[in-house]
């Protein structure tokens, strides 16, 4: 069972930039008036921020971590680490990681580190991160996270279309020897993975000039999914969603002897409304802990966990200490759960460009 | 596990579509009411009341609800 418990590492600073173009749901011309108020009901989603032409997820991330290096008045010099979590690279060749070191203006003696990863990308990170720090010799690491998924989506999808929006998020860590350990159970099920996959367009299945065409036509709306097999596979997502993650949970507790009543908040990844609140059902755990990003974001895929706490609870979080327990699953079928506190965290408002 | 339960948990999925209508032989994707959304639910239902996680596949390989309730039972 893959349980961690790292030590000597706290969370020092979070912040969220999205994009300022918004699409409401209500607007979205697939579905009748009415039907439109069951999918934002059901989903949670009013409106997403999402990408125009010229933006990407590299941009909101670095947005993001200016703001914060600014309000934390850390200088460039001290950044031994650096590690970005995406599933939507600038470049086909030359991970994100590197585009962000250079623009961040970061020393030569950094070590840069890129992972791909889905939803629960963002806990996968930090395990990471932290694991690295806590050895002692890097002192801070920023931790950016997050897609431009919006723009993978297929104009006439209409279970993607109301869900997903676009995110870059920035968390800040730092060495401290006072922190409290941090606590991690992560899990793979890839024989589920099928259910949330697009195997076109990479090295295995690389498009026809006849696919390619389409898939333009059906990313900007023109033309019809139907036939398509890539397309996320709802109802089996949301069996893991309500199914996984919860056990996953339970299990940290009780490895480490965690209380559930004794959390501040419990973040889950905002993948839909109706899953979230299953999931913290199923924990019993009382919805006023449990934060939602959806109205107004949309599933920001990785970066949903730091953005809801950046855009929900900021006023918490960087005034008194917090217990936090998170929860991030999908893309895999794979999940991540971690248990964190913190006193104090910088946490900047959202940014919108 | 009882089918007639079973059916009268499925029927209670749906908002507009009277229970009456929802038998153990009915062919549940040709309801007026059945969307995706009601999938979710059934999903949900399985998982709260039976304790078994049904996929996709599962709702797609059933076409009456007698056919899904026996997919719920074989992994009870």
């Amino acid at each position: 069972m893959a349980f961690l418990s790292i030590s000597n590492v706290a969370i020092k600073g979070m912040s969220a930039c999205v994009p300022s173009c918004i699409e409401e749901n209500k607007d979205v011309p697939l579905y009748t008036p009415e039907e439109a108020e069951k999918v934002i009901e059901t989903t949670g989603v009013e409106r997403k921020h999402i990408v125009t032409d010229s933006q990407t997820a590299c941009d909101l991330c670095f947005r993001a971590c200016e703001e914060l290096l600014e309000k934390l008045s850390w200088e460039r010099d001290s950044i031994d680490l650096i590690c970005n979590v995406t599933q939507t690279s600038d470049y086909i060749n030359h991970p994100n990681v590197f585009v962000l070191h250079e623009k961040l203006g970061l020393k030569n003696d950094c070590m840069s580190l890129d992972l791909y990863h889905g939803c629960p990308g963002w806990v996968v990170g930090l395990s990471t991160v932290v694991s690295l720090m806590s050895h002692g010799s890097i002192k801070r690491a920023l931790l950016l996270d997050g897609d431009n998924i919006s723009s993978l989506q297929y104009g006439q999808d209409r279970e993607g279309r109301p869900l997903f929006g676009d995110c870059g998020t920035a968390t800040a860590l730092e060495y401290d020897e006072s922190a409290s350990p941090m606590y991690f159970q992560t899990g793979t099920n890839s024989k589920d993975g099928e259910a949330l996959i697009r195997k076109k367009g990479g090295f295995r299945q690389p498009y026809t000039l006849e696919e390619y065409q389409q898939e333009i036509g059906m990313r900007s709306g023109e033309l019809s999914t139907d036939g398509i097999e890539d397309l996320m596979d709802g109802m089996s997502v949301f069996s893991f969603g309500i199914s996984t993650p919860p056990k996953s949970i339970k299990q940290l507790c009780e490895h480490f002897g965690l209380s559930l009543d004794k959390v501040d908040k419990l973040v889950l990844h905002q993948a839909n409304k109706f899953m979230v609140q299953k999931i913290a059902k199923k924990l019993k755990v009382e919805l006023d802990r449990v934060p939602f990003s959806l109205r107004d974001y949309g599933n920001t895929t990785s970066a949903s966990i730091p953005l809801t706490i950046v855009s929900q609870c900021a006023n918490e979080y960087s005034t008194r200490p917090m217990k936090t327990l998170a929860c991030g699953f999908g893309t895999g079928l794979s999940w991540a759960s971690v248990y964190f506190e913190t006193s104090g965290v910088v946490c900047p408002e959202v940014v919108e460009i | 596990m009882e089918l007639n339960e079973f059916v009268e948990n499925f029927a209670e999925q749906f908002d507009d579509t009277d229970a009456s209508e929802i038998k153990a032989e009915t062919v549940f994707k040709e309801l007026e009411e059945w969307s995706s959304l009601i999938a979710l639910s059934v999903i949900a239902m399985v998982d709260e009341e039976y304790d078994v996680t049904i996929k996709g596949d599962d709702i797609r390989n059933s076409s009456t609800i007698e056919d899904l309730f026996n997919i719920v039972k074989s992994k009870a």
